[in-house]
């Protein structure tokens, strides 16, 4: 025998499976998020896992040099010299010693243009497909001599170029002309996720890219027979102290998991939405159950009369909860392997790159999924199961005595102690931000969740006075809402339930709430970071790299040479440690004073020629340092300097918190040199329009450089900002879908509870487009109200956040108002949309069969 | 003629209902003290606000006298906290309503057993048998109370009241949704119960046609008993309940 309450429990969900339908879908879409973070991040770590096992070939060992902090790889650190090489090979079990050098390089298409990749572009040295790492040849012969290249077959194919063409290379030091002979690809890849690459014989490599003799690290391969870690041995007994000898398994997890670290935050980043979208959508569901348990008044009160239990009633409810879970987290782990895909698709429309090899789903995602998915159902199914079962059996037949009066006094009481805990942790999480970025970051957002309940609890006891004004306010077309019988209608059913009008719109609250502090956060960085620019870049020009890979070293040469521009100044960067913590410090030329304004308060800029270093006011002040004191530096490969403090500054929005010359820069790192950019200043007495002429001439030999004047370059990282806050709405946007949804939902549900009431006024003469105009309104009603209280939450927020900031980021607290009253404007269309298929329902109801309804 | 039994199966002593307090103090029930007699068909009646559902309400434990006391057979309510007194209901009471008796999303033989499913109580499949062809009801087994017709819906409700063999029946206006020959169909039932299977039911009604089905007849106003009548008809409880009007 099934168990009653069992029973009860499928046959409620099946009847009522439309109401809950779009419940189970704001469920589906937040679990979706979830598994759909996951299955992308393991998807993207493990086609990278694959991508670096198959790029280590036959490596058994690499040497290389040592560093005594971080985690570069080779090319970011000082390199290994070639005579390594001949003596390594001479150890016992050495089957293959190869250089392996790395250097960016760009391939020149057949219409003269460079090729644009979404990934790095670089060339290396290659022994050919017997050699050690992992590069296959797909067709035509390995390159030798200094006239030959080839090229990844993705790339050869997107460049135009045929086995045989002749192919234009720019490398770091200069370009020259190729044969292309040959195709290679990565064990089964055939493109290397997004990047280019040339491959030359060693010597040829060397050579091109201006290695000097000195290679990024040995690859060492071992002889069948040997036991690796045995030649690792011999090989590390011969080694200077500053190189040292890991294996190749070693080696490749480093480099890949040194990517899956920022895939795992790109991963975070997607879980705090998705933990968004899970709090919106289970004020949805707690919505919908609040109501269906209002509605189903009488059928719980005759189960009570016939002798179920308070116990049975509530399990009844929650496993009603438990079922919509189980289906909705099902279809949700589905869901997210399409939300992978997707954000992929989208990302790789965007110039992402990223390496797939098929959708991972672990078990791990599914666990999370199905404890989330299931855990968010059941919670919000708690309260109104409880609520049900205290539905006093008599009201089976006095439905009037259903629900005790509402407890306004205890609900503000409750509501405003939850607020209260809320704004204080989150102040403490902003503010205080006790020990570590985990504690700042979690008392922020429990102290955000708790603020939220707080306001949704307090607003149900504002929600009917805000339903009168906010119907008394909005213009609808011709005349006040108030002053038609739609419109009264309307915004009285938006009064006669405060709860359930307050707790539809919280969930749009929310989803607007963080919109709000979003804006102001993003509109407060835009004008600090445009005022920063605008009084720091005095430059004439900037030279860039657009996608990220940084410039050659011998544009700034050529620029410098320029008799059109006067100070010309690369800037780079390196890591040291000072007091024990890794910091940034940037290089320049002493001439990067004339070209960038870094407002020295103490000091002067040209001390960086005497090799002294300038500071920001704020590490200075930190260190308790001042002009002529001197701070100790531990620069990444072990050397240690003391240097003196020469200015302090107060700008670091261009050039970050340290800086030295770069002729100091070269005396404590050999690491191969990229220019992040360049500043240049015009000539005095030379034109705009002849120095940019000259310029862009000599750009036009780096096909990776893109010149900019001052307000393109200003436009340029504006966009970049715009970008990415363009990114953070469209996934705050899915919340507020899934407060559309919620609306939607409830307007449904309301209609259907007032089948009765809309067939009496159908037939006391309301036209279908009055019922339609009346649910429309309401829903409107609601939807104003929510993101009043988003607005009215979220500025408060976002100007704390924006405080809360450091300055190097945000020096003005600016108010969005143009967003805020598009938010606003906004709201009243979500009414509209969310009222659609209500007011449809509400206009087709037959006025007979509705009056007959009980 | 079923014999009066010395052993009641309800009773009300000096029981008291006020709803609200001083100036707008209402007292639903004004000192009652009746006996509701095993295999008896009894009729509560009064008018509107006499205090007749109140006084069902409390004797079927679904609300709490402020005093005096009710007792189904030598249990006083008073005593049970909610879940002896949901297990009293289950056990002990059968419940008629006016309209919605049934979950529209169980099967009519789902709903006749559901208070012994609740329990955790198999059926007596005899007596489940009894009942169900006493009630006309066998080929209807299978369908949901938005398929039945009003008079087989309240059908079902009874077939659930007289399921579990309970000690007594509480009927709230049973017949008040229904036409008239439906309704009369209905009472018929009702006594054939009590008569035949030898239940107990205690009916509240303000229909006199309703009431003449009954055994006996209290009549109630102002929320006190004020007169009663053995074997009444439809003519002496239409003449008493004039005099009450009046």
């Amino acid at each position: 025998m099934v168990s009653p309450v069992i029973r009860l429990t499928a046959r409620g969900v099946v009847a009522r499976k439309f109401r809950i339908l779009l419940t189970t879908l704001a469920v589906v879409s937040g679990v979706a998020f979830v598994s759909g973070a996951f299955v992308l991040t393991d998807s993207v770590k493990s086609a990278i896992d694959n991508l670096f096992e198959e790029l280590r070939g036959e490596i058994d060992l690499q040497v290389r040099t040592t560093i005594a902090f971080g985690d570069q790889g080779p090319g970011e650190r000082d390199p290994v010299p070639l005579s390594l090489l001949s003596e390594i090979s001479k150890i016992e079990g050495v089957r293959l010693v190869e250089a392996n050098l790395r250097r960016p390089a760009t391939i020149i298409k057949t219409d003269g243009k460079p090729l644009k990749v979404s990934g790095p572009a670089f060339a290396v040295a290659w022994s050919g497909p017997d050699g050690l790492d992992g590069r296959t040849l797909i067709a035509g012969t390995a390159p030798h001599g200094p006239n030959e290249v080839a090229i990844d077959k993705g790339s050869a194919k997107r460049a135009g170029y045929e086995i045989g063409d002749m192919v234009t290379i720019v490398g770091p030091v200069g370009k020259d002309q190729f044969t292309l002979v040959g195709l290679t690809g990565i064990g089964k890849f055939s493109g290397g996720a997004g990047a280019s690459v040339s491959a030359f014989d060693p010597e040829t490599a060397n050579d091109f890219l201006g290695a000097q003799d000195q290679a990024d690290s040995l690859l060492v391969g071992v002889l069948p027979g040997f036991s690796p870690s045995d030649v690792q041995a011999s090989i590390e007994e011969m080694l200077p102290a500053s190189v040292e000898v890991i294996t190749g398994v070693q080696a490749a997890k480093e480099i890949s998991g040194s990517i899956n670290d920022v895939i795992d935050i790109f991963g975070k980043v997607l879980l705090g939405f998705a933990a968004i979208s899970l709090f919106v959508s289970a004020f949805l569901i707690f919505n919908t159950f609040a109501i269906i348990v209002s509605q189903r008044l009488r059928e719980l009160a005759l189960l009570r009369a016939v002798g179920a239990s308070t116990q049975q009633i509530r399990l009844m409810i929650i496993g009603e909860g438990l079922i919509i879970g189980i289906i909705a987290t099902g279809l949700g782990i589905l869901g997210g392997l399409g939300v992978a895909q997707g954000i992929t698709a989208l990302f790789n429309a965007a110039g992402a790159a990223f390496p797939t090899a098929g959708l991972t789903l672990s078990l791990r995602t599914i666990l999370v999924s199905v404890f989330i998915g299931i855990g968010v159902t059941v919670t919000a199914a708690i309260v109104p199961a409880i609520r049900a079962s205290r539905i006093p059996p008599v009201a089976a037949m006095r439905p009037e005595l259903g629900f005790s009066a509402l407890q306004r006094n205890k609900r503000l009481v409750v509501g405003l102690a939850t607020l209260l805990v809320g704004i204080t942790l989150f102040s403490i999480g902003l503010f205080v931000q006790p020990g570590g970025v985990a504690i700042t970051l979690g008392s922020s957002a429990i102290g955000a969740v708790m603020l939220f309940l707080g306001v949704a609890s307090l607003s149900t006891t504002i929600a009917a006075p805000a339903s009168r004004l906010i119907s008394r306010i909005l213009p609808v077309p011709f005349r006040p809402m108030t002053r038609s019988v739609s419109g009264r209608l309307a915004s009285r059913n938006a009064q006669r339930t405060p709860r359930r009008t307050a707790s539809t719109a919280s969930a749009l609250m929310v989803g607007l709430a963080l919109v709000s502090t979003v804006a102001v956060v993003a509109a407060s960085v835009k004008k600090s970071f445009t005022e920063q620019l605008q009084s720091s870049v005095t430059a004439d020009f900037f030279i860039t790299n657009p996608s990220f890979q940084g410039l050659p070293v011998a544009l700034a040469e050529h620029l410098d040479a320029l008799e059109e521009l006067g100070s010309v100044s690369p800037f780079r960067v390196t890591q040291a440690l000072v007091n024990g913590e890794e910091k940034q410090i940037s290089a320049v030329k002493p001439e990067m004073g004339d070209i960038v304004n870094v407002d020295v308060i103490k000091g002067e800029f040209g001390s960086l020629a005497e090799g002294k270093i300038m500071l920001h006011e704020d590490p200075a002040r930190d260190l308790g340092v001042g002009i002529g004191d001197s701070v100790n530096f531990t620069w990444q490969n072990g050397t240690t300097s003391t240097l003196t403090v020469g200015g302090i500054y107060a700008d670091a929005g261009v050039v970050g918190n340290w800086l030295i010359s770069l002729d100091t820069l070269s005396q404590v790192s050999k690491v191969p040199p990229i220019d992040f950019f360049i500043g240049a200043k015009i000539a005095e007495g030379v034109s705009v329009k002849d120095a940019r002429a000259a310029v862009e001439k000599v750009a036009k030999e780096f096909p990776s450089a893109e010149v900019q004047d001052q307000s393109e370059f200003q436009k340029s990282q504006e966009d970049q900002l715009n970008q990415l806050l363009a990114i953070v709405y469209g996934l705050l946007l899915f919340a507020i879908f899934i407060a559309v949804l919620g609306i939607a939902n409830t307007m449904a549900l309301s209609v259907y509870e007032r089948t009765r009431e809309f067939g009496l006024l159908r037939a006391v003469g309301m036209s279908k487009r009055h019922l339609k105009r009346s649910v429309r309104w309401e829903a409107i009603i609601v939807s104003v109200f929510g993101a009043t209280l988003g607005v009215v939450v979220g500025l408060p927020l976002g100007v704390s956040v924006a405080m809360a900031l450091p300055d190097s980021f945000v020096t003005t607290t600016q108010i969005p108002v143009n967003t805020i009253v598009g938010i606003l404007l906004t709201s009243i269309i979500v009414g509209i949309v969310a009222a659609i298929f209500p007011a449809r329902r509400a206009a087709k109801l037959d006025v007979l069969a509705a009056i007959a309804t009980q | 003629m079923t014999q009066v039994a010395t052993h009641p199966a309800a009773a009300a002593l000096n029981a008291s209902k006020i709803y609200g307090k001083d100036d707008s103090e209402v007292r639903a029930l004004d000192d009652v003290t009746v006996d509701f007699h095993l295999g008896q068909f009894t009729a509560i009646m009064g008018p509107s606000g006499s205090g007749k559902s109140t006084l069902m309400h409390c004797l079927a434990g679904l609300d709490s006298l402020t005093s005096g006391s009710v007792c189904i057979g030598d249990t006083d309510l008073a005593q049970l906290d909610d879940k002896q007194l949901t297990t009293l209901r289950r056990e002990k009471i059968g419940f008629i309503f006016q309209a919605y008796n049934l979950i529209p999303t169980l099967t009519a033989l789902e709903n006749i057993t559901l208070p012994m499913d609740l329990g955790g109580v198999k059926p007596d499949q005899e007596w489940l048998d009894t009942v169900i062809d006493a009630m006309n009801l066998r080929n209807r087994l299978s369908h949901r109370p938005s398929e039945l017709s009003g008079g087989q819906q309240q059908r079902v409700a009874v077939a659930r009241a007289l399921a579990s063999r309970p000690q007594i029946i509480f009927a709230d206006e049973p017949t008040g949704n229904l036409d008239s020959k439906t309704g009369a169909e209905i009472l018929m039932f009702m006594k054939h119960a009590v008569t035949d299977l030898h239940q107990t039911i205690v009916m509240v009604t303000h229909d006199p046609l309703a009431a003449a089905y009954a055994d006996r007849v209290v009549f109630l106003a102002d929320g006190r008993v004020v007169d009663e009548l053995s074997q009444p008809t439809s003519a002496q409880v239409l003449d008493r309940m004039k005099r009450l009007g009046n």
